[in-house]
């Protein structure tokens, strides 16, 4: 077993008050270079914790986590941090963006925190322009994300999450709250990010407008994943509402 | 990265602007406050090294009684008078270790024939033995001092040349000395000790010139200047065992004796300041207490896209630091301005408190305000650290799932 990024029987159980409560039972995961991979499950099914886990920000109660060979959990903090940096671009559900920067300052971010700004202030400019222009953002970049609708927030999370050419790209619902129009939109970019940008990309979501775009399907439940399924709404029997 | 963030810092304060003023008008009232008082202290201070320091002398031989005397002469130039045998001055020069000694005079008030000068010190200096008056000459007439000479202190208001009468006694403004802010030396005039003499002598046989105690043979005190190495616990042991009716001071008992007054009179305003910083360190804690609780998410995003926890840290520091820092500057700006404008008015105060006050020179005021900056930059520290801790525990993923 030698994929790109491993999971291998990831669990994640928390407590609240005197109540267990197991968001991930067990689950192994093996992605490849250049794969783009759905997640879709109910609320509550697990796959943002498990997303959440593959990047490196939730920390598993076991199993383990390797991408290119590097055991995740198994770094300190400050290299768990600029490996996230450096390796794996994150697009977040709505609001993600800091309010007080600008389009422009909003993308270039994450470049603050790798040490490029300093070396390269032009070229990364130079950088996040080029990004922006492929989604059609350029005239906004001046502008803040409360002037921004809510697919141009994505646009700008999804350039966010590009600047530093990551490998990975993990999203998390990308598409929560936007109309199925803009849904389409952000779908289209992520697949061409995924076949222009070569990115391997995880997304987790609730809607089946992806299933149709994604390489690969994956449905989690109830803290499992159900992988090579025919019909992921026959796997989710139905409890998901299918908005296509 | 620093630069970087602290842009970000500075962008981040501009979101909520109330409580950017909020923090601008705490810390900047407390930084105004601590500035000015400083100057206020430091040029009370300075004003006591500078007059004290012109004594020149080791050690002042005085009588017994007289200290308390001294002191508020020293502090006012309230006219102080107190005598002891001229022949003290002698045994004081023969003593081992004694290099110089030389004898004053003080009279009673100052009352001219040509007019009433209210509080100037009349004393009387002996010019050929004088290590204490003569150096301290800020402008005079001429190189040599004459008998009829006399040196006025920096606030009295005479010009050169001026012809004065005192007790029936004629002089002429020779010098002026600049000023001290010491009440003995800018309110005094000095003059020859046998002038003194005259004086004294004048007011016991003319009946139109107020009476004068009979000052022949008498003096008020003698300033010593020790031999290089000579011991002052030594001397004034040997003066004391010889006059046990006499009291030896150094400069050093007096200046101290002066800083506790000046320090009760500030300790009020000392302890003001202290709980201002810690009240204003206080309302910095809980206002970015809350920014961080309100920017959880933001924080945790920021987590989650390669921010380490020591970036974390240095943001929230950095966004309370440029605070504190501009409020600093702010309030040294108002504080000067308003010090400037009032500088009379506190002169005055002071002078009611018995208290001498010069502005510090101007390197002085300098390094003031590089305190008050400095404790402005502490008080962002201080006040933002626990919140800055708080946030390192934020956990990305649970942030980011408050904005669901």
């Amino acid at each position: 077993m030698d994929g790109f990024i491993r999971a291998i029987d990831l669990k994640k159980v928390y407590y609240v008050g005197n109540q267990k409560i197991e968001a991930v039972r067990g689950v192994s995961l093996q992605v490849e270079r250049g794969d783009f991979i759905v997640i879709l499950g109910h609320s509550g099914s697990g796959k943002t914790t498990l997303i959440s886990m593959i990047g490196g920000l939730t920390r598993p109660s076991s199993g383990n986590v390797f991408i290119e060979g590097i055991n995740l959990w198994a770094l300190g903090d400050k290299e768990l941090s600029l490996f996230r940096n450096k390796k794996i671009g994150f697009i977040f559900q709505s609001f993600s963006l800091l309010p007080s920067l600008n389009v422009l300052n909003n993308v270039v971010v994450p470049a603050i925190f790798s040490k490029k700004a300093k070396k390269d202030r032009k070229a990364l400019q130079s950088r996040a322009h080029s990004i922006l222009s492929d989604l059609n953002m350029v005239d906004k970049m001046n502008s803040y994300p409360s002037e921004l609708s809510g697919g141009e927030q994505r646009r700008v999370a999804i350039a966010r999450a590009l600047i530093n050419d990551p490998d990975i790209i993990l999203a998390d619902e990308p598409t929560s709250e936007l109309d199925i129009r803009t849904e389409y939109e952000v779908i289209e970019i992520f697949q061409n990010i995924n076949e222009a940008y070569k990115k391997t990309i995880i997304v987790v979501s609730h809607t089946l407008s992806w299933a149709q775009k994604a390489k690969k399907v994956i449905v989690m439940k109830d803290g499992l994943i159900y992988d090579n399924i025919a019909d992921p709404v026959e796997t989710l029997m139905g409890g998901m509402s299918k908005r296509i | 990265m620093v630069t970087t963030l602290l842009r970000l810092a500075y962008q981040n304060l501009q979101v909520k602007q109330l409580r950017l003023y909020i923090i601008l008008t705490g810390v900047s009232i407390v930084i105004g406050v601590l500035f000015v008082s400083s100057i206020l202290i430091a040029g009370i201070y300075y004003s006591l090294e500078r007059g004290l320091s012109k004594l020149g002398a080791d050690l002042l031989v005085i009588p017994k009684e007289s200290l308390v005397n001294l002191k508020s002469a020293l502090l006012t130039g309230e006219p102080s008078t107190f005598y002891m045998e001229s022949s003290v001055l002698e045994k004081i020069r023969s003593l081992k270790g004694v290099k110089k000694a030389s004898p004053q005079l003080f009279l009673t008030s100052a009352t001219g024939e040509c007019c009433v000068i209210g509080n100037s010190f009349l004393i009387g200096f002996d010019p050929s033995t004088d290590f204490t008056i003569m150096p301290w000459v800020a402008k005079k007439m001429g190189d040599s001092f004459p008998d009829d000479g006399a040196i006025i202190g920096g606030m009295v208001p005479f010009n050169l040349g001026d012809r004065l009468h005192f007790f029936g006694v004629p002089l002429t403004v020779w010098g002026q000395l600049e000023r001290t802010g010491i009440g003995l030396y800018d309110n005094a005039i000095f003059f020859h000790i046998k002038k003194g003499y005259e004086m004294s002598e004048k007011s016991q046989t003319d009946p139109s010139i107020p009476p004068l105690k009979p000052l022949k043979g008498k003096i008020s005190s003698v300033l010593v200047q020790l031999s290089v190495g000579a011991k002052i616990p030594f001397i004034t042991f040997s003066i004391l065992r010889s006059h046990p009716e006499l009291k030896v001071v150094t400069t050093g008992n007096i200046q101290t004796s002066v800083r506790h007054t000046t320090i009760a009179v500030f300790f009020g305003v000392i302890v003001l300041i202290v709980l201002l910083v810690l009240s204003n360190v206080l309302m910095i804690n809980a206002i970015f207490s809350a920014v961080v609780n309100e920017r959880k998410r933001e924080l945790g995003i920021m987590r989650a896209i390669g921010a380490t926890k020591n970036s974390i840290f240095k943001l929230i520091v950095y966004e309370s630091t440029i605070v504190t820092l501009l409020s600093g500057l702010l309030g040294m700006i108002v504080g000067g301005i308003l010090l400037k404008i009032f500088h009379r008015t506190i002169i005055f105060y002071l002078k009611l408190l018995n208290i001498p006050f010069m502005l510090p020179p101007v390197e002085i005021i300098a390094w003031l305000a590089l305190l008050a900056i400095t404790i402005a930059f502490i008080m962002g520290i201080s006040g933002s650290t626990y919140p800055a801790l708080v946030a390192l525990r934020i956990d990305p993923h649970e942030a980011m799932k408050q904005g669901l």
